[in-house]
């Protein structure tokens, strides 16, 4: 199968992912924790990537999580009533995606427990096989997924039909779930946001006993090519000059599943949009569920309420 | 006395070798049991639990919200364990305390044990106790495991066997100790001659080890004691372990972390924490970084923890420790970290997570019992032998569908030992024992003796710590000298720890004694409120006016109304505010606010003050539908109360900041009041007459002895503003707030006394010519002068002592959804 122009070549981003809060009244004490700087992986460079934060924190203190993600701590001790935090990374990424047709184990392969856990890597493919807590072992998400993964289909076969299957199921829709939702309701709902859809499918991959983990990334909004993709409402922040609009119109942080399989190592699939990941994704940070990745979480000392904006833009530059 | 004692059946009995003769090292305990008069038992077990509570040392301190005591579960007679034996148990403990810590520094640090095969990695990936961001700690002097507990129990053959490890935060350490001050007491000269070693030591090892092992800098060492609070069940141990070592007892808000480092917000300012001993699970110790959702925690307690800025006992993430799931893997893990043998075995346990183990435990399930092999996964245990087939059937696909879920372990039948009984008898119960061990710069060291835990039936299968169970004392009969003179307790400390009192008083402490002054007067004023106002002698008072109009406005500038204050004051609405539970705006609903408030101060109330507060509350007034006389009746009761509750701080406090805070909120709630009180009275003119007014101010009696005329408003005036002498007078209060401010300011600089200059001013220059008529200007204006110094001063003491804990915390996490 030839591949598609777009593909055979790497593509250089510039992503920047801003959060506001407005708080109701002023708060003190905050500390905050961010998963918003990319990591670099094999098909993945990070060029650039800084963070820009209003008030300027006390403290700042970057480090590497348990996970080998870019993670960033920071505490606020003055009043303040709102909370800028700007990430704006340049990423090159490499076309990594292996052809959906192409060849692969018999899906079983991926059941198997590495003999040897001082290989590089080893000890990993267990710790994505357990459940999680947004992702837990759940006999209803393996029925599910058992639909694809059966007699000897191949692997690779099998997690693309799960996925694009998972993409026809279930119905984009931002008010059937909230963040609490537990993935058994997304099942039953059959509908949800690409958290839920993730997490479902990872539930659905570990419970019939394969590893499978939780990226958060970005994915190039190019509406002229994937009009169909879903979480593509137009940002209040996207220009107004047609020729970048359609590069610039990504307006969230978006999450997909990676799966393992001897042989073929980790392959990143999106059961939002029904694909396998290549260089249209953006790749920010992986754990066993968005616990693990939360783009930014705190916690204030105040007693009103608070208010959270979001604009992520991705353009190619 | 031993005629009921039972003989026992496939058993291990404590105190008998055989049908008649006791053990070697019970036959003390056995010979004075026969000498002594089982009445005499239950006098001197009186006459400890009074002497106990007299020290401040009791279970029934810290009555629980509802005003249950808790229920008294000491058996009087030690658990007796022979000295040799007894040394064994330690060096197995010992042994194991090792291994569990080597076991932690690899799971959070280098996992060679995941690596090598020797702990299944999805054991510990899949359980909910490893927690991924406490990997790569700097933990001090590489301790994880400073306070460790096992619970043994010992076969029919005689053989000790760990049921389970506690390597979180182990309770009980505090239920030993107190079991041991009560039962020495009952058996004071076997306890000498017997040469019981006690208990002191292990503690201050344990206080000495955590100050020695912790982070230096900025002041003195500092360990606190972090509690969930007053809502846990083993609070009342939490409070009596701090103040036995000497610890400040916190809570998750009482702490900041700021510069990488902990702190203790105190009103003397934040205060760095060198050690954290916590009684407060793995998950709730951090928002930021473990459950998001904990009101407990201290965010960034964990990046501390990281850095190695401050000591946490036990180590976060220590609790992946406690699985059964772990007993299996045990001795192959010692071999593998020690090139050891494991002395003190774990009972036979298998985790289903394993495919052999599985099979084995499915094969013999009618001998073994079922548990979590996760402690958060919450079930109960399932005995293999209670089920019959189609039970047996139905476990089996419960296990096969999420075998990584259970554990099976064989049953124990565990050893029986004498108990008291209530007939003064001695019976016998199943026993297990809790052991305690904790890390010193020279290894760890043991508890001698530990908490004997008591089956709550003859026959019961498990002890457990669960309701229903009791605890007894236990006694190593020693064949060392001890050394008799060593304790920690009071008599013993010595004068740099009373240089100590009364520092340390967390923000959260002293706000709350700030709003139980407050609370206190304000229950006291309303009450005396709606006892003069619903009082019918006082339309029949000697200068007859309308009493009433001005009460009532005084009532609903109070507040007594609520939402109510547009409609026409009555005598019906005076009568709900005094006697409605459910009212929001009532003397019922002030009063559960001061019980909120004193719930949060449990720890530093005795068992009067507590009793108090809740007969106050719980008042029968406010039961049912109440007439005229019962009303007054009541709130003559209610009122008593109070003035009992104020005695106590009056009377039973040291004077330290806490006290002066205390006071002041008192005071600042009286001169609010009875400048209100006045200015009622000064709007509703001459008309009203003056009785209410002295009535209310508690001065009929003083203004009587001094002037034998009806109220008038010159001697009342004069009586109730200007008079020093009077507690209830403007000039009384002002001095005495800005007196209390002075010292405060002493200590902490500024607090406020400057707001009350100008207003005392005005005081002290009215006129009696002039000023003290219902007309004057110039007192209206003192008055609104004090009042509004009152609120000034409110606002400062929030600011400099307790703003920071006046709001609460949350986590924020955003979604992905795209």
């Amino acid at each position: 199968m030839s591949e598609s122009p777009a593909a055979a070549r790497s593509v250089l981003y510039r992503v920047c992912h801003e959060t506001l809060y407005h708080y109701a009244n002023p708060v003190t004490n905050a500390r905050q924790l961010a998963h918003l700087q990319p990591r670099s992986t094999g098909w993945q460079r990070v060029l650039q990537s800084e963070v820009k934060i209003d008030p300027a924190p006390g403290e700042l203190d970057g480090d590497e999580d348990y996970f080998g993600n870019r993670v960033l701590r920071f505490a606020i001790d003055g009043a303040h009533d709102s909370l800028e935090v700007i990430a704006c990374s340049e990423v090159e990424v490499l076309p990594h995606a292996p052809a959906p047709d192409s060849d692969s184990p018999a899906w079983r392969t991926a059941l198997a427990v590495p003999t040897d856990f001082h290989a590089p890597g080893a000890l990993d493919i267990m710790q994505y096989r357990v459940g999680s807590a947004q992702a837990p072992l759940m006999s209803e998400a393996g029925a599910y997924a058992a639909q694809s993964f059966n007699g000897n289909r191949p692997w690779l076969g099998a997690l693309y039909e799960l996925t694009r299957r998972m993409r026809a199921d279930f119905k984009y829709d931002t008010k059937a779930t909230t963040v609490f939702t537990p993935v058994a309701d997304v099942l039953a709902r059959r509908a949800g946001v690409c958290q839920d859809f993730a997490h479902l499918m990872i539930s659905a991959l570990r419970s019939l006993g394969m590893s499978a983990r939780y990226v958060s990334g970005y994915i190039r909004n190019d509406r002229a090519k994937t009009s169909a993709t879903p979480g593509a409402t137009p940002s209040a922040a996207s220009g107004t000059d047609p020729a970048t609009e359609a590069l610039t119109g990504a307006d969230a942080s978006h999450a997909w599943v990676s799966a393992y399989c001897p042989g073929h190592g980790w392959v990143d699939v999106d059961p939002t949009n029904g694909k396998i990941a290549d260089t249209e994704f953006i790749t920010v940070a992986w754990g066993r569920d968005f616990s693990d990745v939360t783009p930014l979480r705190g916690v204030v000392l105040g007693d009103g309420g608070q208010k959270l904006e979001v604009r992520v833009s991705v353009t190619a530059i | 006395m031993f005629a009921s004692y039972p003989v026992a059946k496939a058993r291990f009995d404590e105190l008998l070798e055989d049908s008649s003769r006791p053990r070697v090292h019970w036959r003390g305990l056995h010979a004075e049991l026969v000498a002594t008069n089982p009445l005499q038992i239950r006098d001197r077990l009186g006459a400890a639990e009074r002497q106990i509570r007299e020290i401040g040392i009791t279970y029934n301190v810290y009555a629980d919200p509802k005003g249950h005591d808790r229920p008294w579960d000491l058996d009087v007679l030690p658990m007796m364990i022979s000295a040799e034996e007894w040394e064994s148990i330690e060096q197995g403990i010992i042994q194991r305390a090792q291994v569990l810590n080597s076991i932690l520094a690899d799971l959070y640090g280098p996992q060679a044990l995941l690596r090598e095969g020797h702990l299944p990695p999805q054991l510990i990936y899949g359980h909910s106790g490893f927690h991924r961001p406490a990997h790569g700690m700097q933990v001090p002097g590489g301790i994880y495991l400073h306070a460790y507990a096992a619970d043994l129990a010992r076969s029919p053959d005689g053989r000790w066997w760990v049921l389970a490890d506690r390597t979180q935060a182990p309770s009980g350490a505090g239920y030993a100790l107190e079991n041991r001050l009560i039962v020495q007491r009952i058996f004071p000269e076997l306890f000498q001659s017997l040469r019981v070693p006690h208990l002191a030591r292990f503690f201050a090892a344990l206080r000495e080890s955590l100050m020695g092992f912790a982070p230096r800098g900025d002041g003195p060492q500092l360990t606190v004691l972090l509690t969930p609070g007053p809502y846990n069940e083993t609070y009342f141990e939490h409070a009596f372990l701090a103040r036995y070592l000497g610890f400040p007892l916190v809570e998750g808000g009482d702490l900041v972390v700021r510069e990488g480092r902990v702190w203790m917000k105190t009103i003397d300012g934040l205060k760095r924490v060198h050690a954290v001993l916590r009684r407060q699970d793995d998950s709730y110790c951090d928002p930021l970084e473990l459950r998001a959702d904990s009101a407990l925690g201290v965010a960034g307690l964990l990046d501390c923890a990281r850095r190695g800025t401050v000591l946490i006992a036990n180590a976060l993430g220590s609790g992946v420790l406690e699985s059964g799931s772990l007993l299996g893997f045990l001795p192959g893990l010692c071999e593998r970290l020690r090139g050891e043998t494991l002395r003190l075995p774990s009972i036979a346990t298998w985790w289903c997570g394993e495919k052999a183990a599985l099979e084995d435990a499915l094969e013999r399930m009618a001998s073994l019992v079922f548990k979590p092999a996760d402690p958060a996964d919450r079930f109960e245990s399932i005995f293999g032998q209670d089920l019959d087939a189609a039970g047996r059937a139905a476990l089996r696909q419960r296990i096969t569908a999420r075998p990584e879920r259970f554990v099976a372990q064989e049953l124990v039948r565990v050893s029986q030992a004498p108990v008291f009984t209530h007939g003064g008898s001695i019976g016998a119960r199943g026993v297990g024992l809790r052991v305690f061990a904790v890390a010193t710069q020279s290894g760890y060291a043991v508890m001698p003796g530990g908490l004997t835990r008591v089956a709550g039936a003859a026959d019961a299968r498990v002890v457990s710590m669960q309701r229903g169970g009791g605890s007894k004392d236990t006694w190593i009969s020693s064949s060392a000298a001890v050394d008799a003179s060593f304790s920690l307790l009071r008599h013993t400390v010595g004068p740099q720890d009373l240089v100590r009192a009364g520092a340390g008083i967390t923000s959260r402490v002293a706000e709350n004694l700030y709003w139980f002054g407050r609370y206190s007067e304000r229950c006291d004023d309303t009450a005396r409120l709606l006892r003069v106002a619903l009082n019918p002698a006082l339309h029949e008072a000697e200068d007859e006016g309308n009493a009433l109009d001005p009460l009532q406005a005084l009532a609903r500038r109070f507040g007594l109304f609520g939402d109510r204050a547009d409609s026409p004051a009555s005598s019906r609405l005076l009568l709900t505010a005094a006697t409605a539970a459910d009212n929001p705006y009532g003397l019922a609903a002030n009063l559960r606010q001061l019980e909120r408030v004193a719930f949060n101060l449990r720890d530093r109330m005795s068992a009067d003050n507590w009793r108090t507060i809740n007969q106050l509350t719980r008042d029968p007034l406010f039961g049912k539908p109440a007439s005229l006389s019962q009303a007054l009746t009541g709130l003559n009761r209610i009122i008593t109360s109070l003035m009992t509750l104020a005695g106590f701080a009056l009377d039973g406090m040291t004077r330290d900041s806490g006290w002066r805070l205390l006071s002041l909120g008192r005071r600042i709630e009286r001169l609010l009041f009875q400048c209100l009180a006045l200015q009622s009275a000064l709007d509703e003119g001459v008309a009203s007459g003056l009785s209410w007014l002295l009535e209310l101010a508690d001065s009929v009696v003083t203004y009587r002895s001094r002037y034998l005329s009806r109220p008038e408003w010159l001697p009342v005036l004069d009586l109730l503003v200007r008079d020093a002498a009077n507690p209830r007078a403007l000039a009384f209060q002002a001095r005495g707030i800005r007196d209390f401010l002075g010292k405060l300011e002493d200590s902490f600089g500024p607090c406020g006394a400057n707001e009350f200059v100008a207003a005392m001013a005005a005081l002290d220059a009215l006129d009696p010519e002039v000023d003290l008529q219902p007309e004057s200007a110039q007192l209206r204006t003192t008055l609104a002068a004090l009042t509004s110094a009152c609120y000034r001063v409110n606002e400062r003491l929030l600011e400099r002592f307790f703003n920071h804990v006046q709001s609460h915390h949350w986590a924020s996490m955003g979604r992905a959804p795209a």
